[in-house]
């Protein structure tokens, strides 16, 4: 074994080896054919053997230096750098370049991965989301869970909402709540804390908003005093990758496995097969003016949302239904394939399932009227939208009462809905009385 | 590791703190200026134990500030690769966990935890061995050695790795 480990290892010095392994078993087999009385052929017989030995040996040398060699090349090869924090790998600790990979700040300044590593972490996420039955949930702020406005941007009428407000020591029971450190008020959309409850059940839910980070921090201390829905999960604008965009990119998630919650579809364009697209909630006149309504905000008309009946309820619904299409209804199915993308498309197709529409005057006339937001949205809700009057068509959309169709449905006694019925139900996610939305010529604004 | 060494800075002084309280108001500045900043060579400086000498002052043309060539020892904290440290965790996800010893931020990757050890997310997420046994979360103390250090002018940033004999949890918060 001495001899091995001091020999030199690299092949051109292997046949010296060779030859000194050679003279050294002469010399044993000249020492043992002493006591063998020298048989000739015994002797070349022996050789012969030694010989083969020594072959063995070049061999397990060669075989020796080959492995040495795989190891190194391993060592080089061993860390891929998946990713680095503070600009060292996380891994083996090297410089690597500070830009590589995507930046995950919300969770620590500093750190990076790279998209192999990512893709490891969203497939070891989902094995464990399958074991907890639990999707992912991505919550907009502004006009979805909430509404803010700055303390300046009040109106004199709303000054009665700051006496009103609700304690910040008590933020689990109130919904107003004033924040003078940041000169803001903050409501809260009604249902918002049975939203979460019952959500936190099925999700894990990310906040994800284009406002800044102190600000989604202070909003997700009052969605979530206890802590125990975000955790680390806050994005904010600064940590997107994109200017103007949110993207799934950052999310440590399956894009299979998650279901957004936004106001604004145009956010999402890489995504909006996750996108539930919400009403906007507007309570403060400010917010109202933002979006270039005229009507009276609900802090003016001192009412709210209706508590069972408003958004949220209406989506939890489909959360609901969403969720246990994934995991109750077809356990044969590979969890692989499933796709909450899918189950959502085929819950709404249901909603207006067998509705044949035709729009009156509803579209500009050079406007072709397949890719009208209305038209879109029909279609998505399973309705099929028709350009003509025929016996078969079950509403008329109109603006007006005093149309060629509007009559005509008037006329065959067929539906005639103002088009807001149209959104109504597709943010309710839920067939609407079609009576509540006549159209007449009074209210056609 | 700590160091207790000797360090030289040139303090610029405003004319308005000249006067009998002079060496006092520079001291003073000293230590606002320097302690709790970091240094890529020296590491993180801890406190100033004493003024060794403070140098001739010069005059700056034009602007009447001062200069004086200060030496003061100090106490100052520098991790190295290699180095075993405790910590305190800060953070728990299923890319790994972060830590804290005193102002140095370390990253433990999921990588760097032992295989047996798997994330276990809700509202306490934690890596705990299948038996239950051992549990890291947010709290907990664990005992870590250093594979990377980077030293910025007001952070330092490591790698570790609890992938080791005798490295891992200290004290566990829970059962405190």
């Amino acid at each position: 074994m001495t001899i091995v480990s001091d020999s030199p290892v690299h092949s051109s010095s292997s046949d010296d080896f060779a030859s000194f392994l050679d003279a050294e078993l002469a010399t044993s087999t000249s020492d043992s054919s002493a006591d063998e009385e020298g048989d000739e052929e015994e002797n070349l017989e022996s050789k012969r053997v030694k010989r083969r030995k020594v072959e063995v040996l070049e061999i397990l040398e060669e075989v020796q230096d080959s492995t040495a060699r795989v190891e190194t090349s391993k060592e080089e090869a061993i860390c891929a750098h998946p990713g680095s924090f503070g600009g060292m790998c996380i891994i083996c600790g090297q410089r690597v370049a500070e830009e590589a990979g995507v930046a995950i700040a919300y969770i620590h300044k500093g750190l990076r991965l790279d998209s192999p590593e990512l893709v490891r972490l969203r497939n070891a996420d989902m094995k464990n989301k399958l074991n907890q039955k639990k999707l992912h949930l991505i919550l907009d702020l502004d006009h979805t869970l909430l509404n803010s406005t700055m303390l300046f941007h009040m109106t004199s009428e709303e000054d009665y909402l700051k006496s009103n407000a609700d304690s910040l020591q008590d933020i689990q029971n109130g919904s107003l709540f004033m924040l003078e450190h940041m000169r803001m008020m903050t409501k809260l959309r009604p249902y918002v804390r049975q939203f979460l409850k019952e959500a936190n059940e099925m999700f894990e839910m990310h906040i994800y908003t284009m406002g800044d980070k102190p600000y989604a921090r202070e909003m997700a201390k009052l969605l979530d005093p206890g802590d125990q829905y975000f955790n680390d999960r806050i994005i904010s604008r600064d940590d997107g990758t994109q200017k103007h965009q949110k993207g799934l990119d950052v999310v440590l998630a399956e894009e299979s496995a998650v279901l957004i919650l936004d106001d604004t579809e145009n956010a999402w364009t890489k995504h909006r097969e996750n996108l539930i697209l919400m009403e906007r909630y507007h309570f403060f006149a400010s917010s109202c003016q933002q979006f270039g309504f005229r009507c009276k905000s609900l802090s003016l008309l001192k009412s709210d949302e209706s508590d069972t009946d408003g958004a949220l309820a209406s989506v939890l619904r489909v959360l609901k239904r969403v969720h246990s299409m994934y995991f109750d209804e077809d356990p044969r199915d590979a969890p692989s394939n499933r796709d909450v993308r899918e189950f959502l498309k085929s819950v709404r197709k249901e909603i207006l399932q067998g509705c044949r529409i035709v729009f009156s005057r509803v579209f500009p006339t050079s406007f072709p009227p397949e890719s009208h937001q209305l038209w879109k949205m029909a279609e998505q809700l399973g309705a099929t939208c028709l350009v003509e009057v025929d016996l078969s068509v079950t509403h008329v959309v109109a603006n007006d009462p005093n149309t060629e169709k509007s009559r005509w449905a008037t006329n065959e006694t067929k539906y005639l809905v103002h088009p807001q019925w149209i959104e109504a139900t597709y943010y309710l996610w839920q067939r609407q009385v079609e009576d509540k939305y006549p159209v007449n010529q009074s209210k056609s604004q | 590791m700590f160091f207790h060494i000797t360090l030289e800075r040139n303090m610029q002084l405003h004319p308005r703190h000249f006067g009998r309280n002079l060496r006092e108001n520079l001291i003073a500045k000293l230590m606002k200026d320097v302690e709790g900043t970091c240094s890529g060579r020296h590491g993180f400086v801890v406190a100033i134990t004493g003024i060794e000498n403070v140098g001739k002052g010069l005059i700056r043309d034009g602007t009447g500030f001062v200069t004086f060539p200060v030496k003061y020892r100090c106490v100052v904290f520098r991790p190295f690769k290699g180095q075993i440290l405790e910590a305190v965790v800060t953070m728990v996800n299923k890319m790994g966990f972060f830590a804290e010893a005193g102002p140095v931020q370390i990253f433990v990757s999921n990588h760097l935890i032992p295989d047996d050890m798997e994330f276990q997310s809700g509202d306490m997420p934690n890596y705990t061995t299948s038996d239950g046994s051992v549990k890291i979360q947010k709290d907990s103390e664990v005992r870590l050695k250093l594979i990377g250090t980077r030293v910025d002018a007001t952070e330092i940033f490591c790698i570790g790795t609890i992938k080791d004999d005798f490295l891992g949890v200290i004290n566990d918060p829970t059962t405190a």
